[in-house]
């Protein structure tokens, strides 16, 4: 097959997947392997993408021209074939791990659930595969809405305020700030295309140039840039399955992915212009994450807690796009790729203790591992790599964005991400260490049988490829060369 | 020339005759079927005649006598929305309890909507007073149609006479003032006559402004809006929104293009129009956010999209007036959309009753939430296209402030917008409401239609981006 009929499978994949999940909602053994099967069916289509960019192939797939001059497209590039292998490769692990815990948790309405994260999916390969930034601006209001339902699962009126606070947020940062930053991009470069080198050097004065910066990096409020971080803590009510396609797989990757495309493709080499806002958005960004760690630290739900996490993660990959040396946009896409296996492992650890024992508090969690010692080794294993403990993917990332902000002549950049890495720490390590040391819980289980297949094994596997990256480093440093100008 | 060649070549004449004399068949018909049939024939022959004039004028230039960009792209839109609503208005009307049908209804609309045309068509000042105010009495006219079972419709229609009769004073008084000034009556004269007193000539402008604009229903001249939609039938809901307040935008769009062009007014002119049509946009989404009935939602809402077509006639530039007839354009299918709808549903729901109707009526759920992503300026609907469109323009000409203007609008339509998609797909009917049975779906058609026409256009543009900026470019005052 060629690169562009993997990259119409890897789009159209999970939108079938939504179709089916919903008419093949009973028996649920057949919308299970519906679902699976199509997860399954995207993450080969992304490894097969990824394998084309390896071998210098390319691939552009045009749907509509919605504005003259500017389709709605989507191509190839190392840094999408990355991110959306890693997205659709834990994708796959989630869509197993989430047809056990519909099943754990006796869930209302399992085909809507899975419906709603496939397309949610789908929206979130749409944006990573984006050639231009108006398809990545549309893809995002996909997401958005295909978002909505996910936090509203839970139905009352708790959750349907979290939905609305959730989609209010991200709406009026992506009309408000991000569609006038791309009006405006188009009107200055008369080309809205992802480009090396980016579309706006010598386009733009220098106060233009830092508030269009400004703009698109607040706009894209996905990647949770305070102020506009509300959403994702508001999100985190939604149920576990929802919470790992917003924080690990969907949303905030999409939010990271779209920083890094516009500093990379976007501004490029007319970064420097925009110093003053990247340095501005620094400070914003490094103080964010200090502040996430320690708000995570005073949380006890442990879902409000992997939310702040998040963040922190996601926040980090601001400051790798911003540094914007190579280096730095390394740092970035690795965090991405780390930020979404970390956040991953834990959710899922987490939801499949809940679903096995109804535990939320993080309190209540100590001991588990005691009797589920495969999912609790995984919620360790996610929790050593979020917090940049070596030798796990999250310390990578972290040691490259330290460099990369010593290099640009920023220690006090690389001093906050070391400041927050601590505090994260002081937030998940003990957290961590009591789930496996704490005293075994009396009669955990509501569930005789405990955790079953479906639930841990995807733990086990996704906390495996927070190790794998390790290796991978190197390798993937040569994969994004040619988008990096050269190897950092 | 045979009879259809001579047909083609008066069809700026025709387009608004035909409706006016479909108008006076009905009244003499012997039954309200007939009368509808009648009506129906008119309004589809005055859409094939503007469609035709549409493509002969916007790509192969071959303009009609008289006719100018603004009007030749503005008339179809008229035309089709007038076929829409009296083809839902029949099916309102039989679903009725007396089954009814009204041919003074019917007579009413295609006046409503010939006074509209006609005044889009007209040469002078005279005959667009004369065709506005004839557009005028007839929407009043439809709007207290209903008094007999609703006779707060009166308050309604009671509110547009009034303000009716001022507006067409402060008319009047500008139309005296243009023609004291140049000398002439003539609309596009005053491009190519030399202004003496350009001081007379652009307070007499900004009175026939203010005028179309209190008639178009934009903020804050538009203190009968809401009684007028919330009162009326849901007929009458949609000539005065799809219909009257796109006309008369349109009408509006002609007189300030054609001011614009005279380099002593322009500025002026330029600088109320921008005023008016930011404080239409600031105070339309505000009333918007706080609407309890879709009626008032909508009629809000559409006073902050005329705000929008303002700013761009206010930019004075090609791309400007481009982007104001995209606006039009989402304006009437908004429009359509909304209150087709809410006509199918009941005369004026409330938006309470809109929870849950995802489920209990998905095609008006489905049409009532496309064209609220179309207010949002959601992606891949006309409303994005002409939202974008205006922003470009708007930078363009380096009026940042009008971009910023654009974005309000967008912001607030995610409030109010938003708030419809929330109840309609995101709860459930607290007490279920009855909703109409049997024609439901005919009554739907120019909500569907309008919502189709959303999302067709908003994912393939190219012919609808063609039309307004050629519609623009040979706008009043511009064509030789």
């Amino acid at each position: 097959m060629s690169a562009e009929a993997w990259l119409i499978v890897a789009l159209a994949a999970p939108v079938a997947q939504a179709a089916f999940v919903m008419s093949l909602a009973r028996p649920p053994g057949l919308r299970d392997v519906v679902h699976i099967g199509f997860a399954l069916l995207m993450a080969a289509a992304s490894i097969a993408l990824v394998s084309a960019v390896s071998a210098g192939e390319g691939a552009r797939v045009a749907l509509v021209e919605p504005l003259p001059g500017v389709a709605l497209a989507f191509t190839i590039e190392p840094l999408s074939a990355l991110i959306g292998c890693a997205v659709a490769c834990l994708g796959a692990l989630s869509a197993i791990h989430t047809a056990g815990y519909v099943r754990a948790t006796e869930e209302r309405a399992p085909a809507r659930l899975m419906a709603t994260i496939a397309l949610s999916t789908a929206a979130a390969m749409a944006a990573i595969y984006s050639a231009n930034l108006l398809t990545l601006f549309v893809c995002t209001q996909a997401l958005m809405l295909a978002t909505f339902p996910l936090v509203a699962h839970g139905g009352g009126a708790e959750a349907r305020r979290a939905a609305s606070t959730h989609l209010a947020t991200l709406l009026i940062a992506s009309m408000g700030l991000l569609l006038p930053a791309i009006v405006w991009a188009y009107v200055s470069a008369s080309a809205v295309d992802f480009q090396v080198g980016g579309v706006l050097a010598g386009r733009l004065d220098p106060l233009g140039a830092n508030i269009l910066l400004a703009m698109f990096v607040l706009g894209l409020a996905m990647a949770a840039t305070p102020p506009l971080h509300r959403w994702l803590i508001a999100s985190s009510a939604a149920p576990f399955p929802a919470l790992m396609t917003i924080q690990a797989l969907a949303v905030v990757p999409v939010g990271g992915i779209g920083v890094l495309k516009v500093t990379l493709y976007v501004f490029g080499d007319a970064l420097p212009d925009a110093a003053i806002a990247a340095r501005v958005l620094l400070v914003i960004a490094g103080v964010g994450m200090c502040y996430a760690a320690v708000i995570a630290l005073s949380k006890q739900d442990i879902r409000e807690r992997l939310a702040y996490a998040a963040m922190a993660q996601s926040l980090a990959v601001v400051m790798g796009a911003l540094v914007a040396l190579p280096a730095g946009a390394f740092a970035a896409a690795l965090q991405i790729a780390a930020l979404a296996c970390g956040s991953a492992t834990m959710l899922m650890a987490a939801g499949a203790a809940y679903a096995v024992t109804d535990r939320l508090e993080a309190r209540d969690l100590h001991g588990l591992g005691r009797v589920m010692p495969w999912t609790m080794a995984g919620f360790a294993l996610g929790a050593a790599s979020i917090i940049g403990m070596p030798p796990f993917a999250g310390a990578w990332a972290k040691l490259w964005l330290i460099t990369a902000a010593a290099d640009a002549g920023l220690p006090w950049a690389a001093a906050l991400v070391g400041l927050a890495s601590v505090l994260m720490f002081a937030s998940l390590g003990p957290l961590a260490a009591n789930t496996l040391v704490g005293p075994a819980p009396h009669d955990p289980f509501k569930r005789r049988d405990g955790a079953s297949a479906l639930l841990t094994g995807p733990i086990v596997l996704s906390a495996a490829a927070t190790l794998w990256l390790l290796i991978l480093a190197n390798p993937i440093a040569w994969f994004l060369a040619p988008i990096l100008g050269r190897t950092p | 020339m045979t009879w259809l060649e001579l047909a083609r070549a008066h069809a700026d004449f025709l387009i608004p005759a035909l409706l006016i004399a479909g108008a006076a068949l009905c009244v003499v018909a012997p039954n309200g079927r007939t009368a509808w049939g009648v009506a129906l024939l008119a309004a589809l022959s005055a859409a094939v005649l503007s469609c035709d004039l549409a493509r002969r004028g916007l790509f192969a230039s071959d303009l009609a006598p008289a006719a100018d960009g603004i009007a030749i792209y503005v008339a179809p839109i008229l035309a089709i929305c007038t076929l829409l609503i009296l083809f839902a208005a029949g099916a309102l009307a039989l679903r009725e309890s007396d089954k009814k049908l009204r041919p003074l209804e019917f007579a009413l609309l295609l006046t409503h909507s010939g006074g509209w045309l006609g005044a889009l068509f007209a040469h002078d000042f005279v005959s667009l007073f004369l065709a506005v105010e004839t557009a005028w009495l007839a929407g009043a006219g439809l709007v207290a149609f209903v008094a007999g079972r609703e006779r707060a419709a009166l308050n309604g229609a009671f509110r547009m006479l009034i303000a009716g009769a001022v507006m067409a004073g402060l008319m009047l008084i500008g139309i005296g003032l243009v023609g004291r000034g140049l000398g002439v009556l003539d609309i596009v004269a005053l491009a190519n006559v030399p202004v003496a007193t350009p001081n007379l000539v652009a307070l007499g402008i900004g009175c026939i402004i203010l005028a179309l604009a209190l008639k178009a229903g934009a903020a804050p001249l538009h203190l009968w809006t809401g009684a007028a939609f919330t009162r009326s039938a849901g007929g009458a809901a949609l000539a005065l929104g799809a219909v009257g307040a796109v006309g008369a935008i349109g009408v509006l769009l002609r007189v300030a293009a054609s001011a614009q062009a005279a380099p002593a007014i322009s500025a002026a002119i330029a600088a109320g129009l921008a005023a008016l049509g930011a404080a239409s946009v600031i105070i339309g989404s505000l009333q918007a956010i706080g609407a309890k009935s879709l009626m008032r939602l909508g009629a809000y809402a559409i006073a902050a999209q005329a705000g929008c077509a303002l700013i761009g006639a206010a930019l004075g530039s090609t791309a400007g007036f481009a982007a104001a007839l995209l606006q039009l354009t989402a304006m009437a299918a908004a429009a359509l959309a909304l209150f087709g709808a809410a006509a199918a549903l009941s005369a004026a729901p409330t938006l309470n009753a809109l929870d849950g109707l995802g489920r209990r009526a998905p095609l008006a759920g489905a049409a009532i939430t496309i064209g609220a992503l179309s207010l949002m300026g959601a992606p891949l609907t006309i409303g994005f296209l002409s939202r974008w469109r205006l922003m470009e323009a708007a930078v363009h000409g380096g009026w940042q402030w009008a971009s910023a203007a654009a974005v309000l609008t967008s912001l607030a339509g995610v409030f109010y917008g938003g708030q419809l998609i929330v109840r309609i797909y995101f709860r459930r009917a607290s007490a279920p409401t009855q909703l109409a049975g049997g024609l439901t779906h005919w009554m739907l058609a120019p909500a569907l239609a309008a919502a189709m026409i959303v999302i067709l256009w908003g994912i393939n543009p190219a012919l609808l981006l063609v039309m307004s900026e050629q519609g623009a470019l040979w706008r009043p005052g511009q064509f030789p």
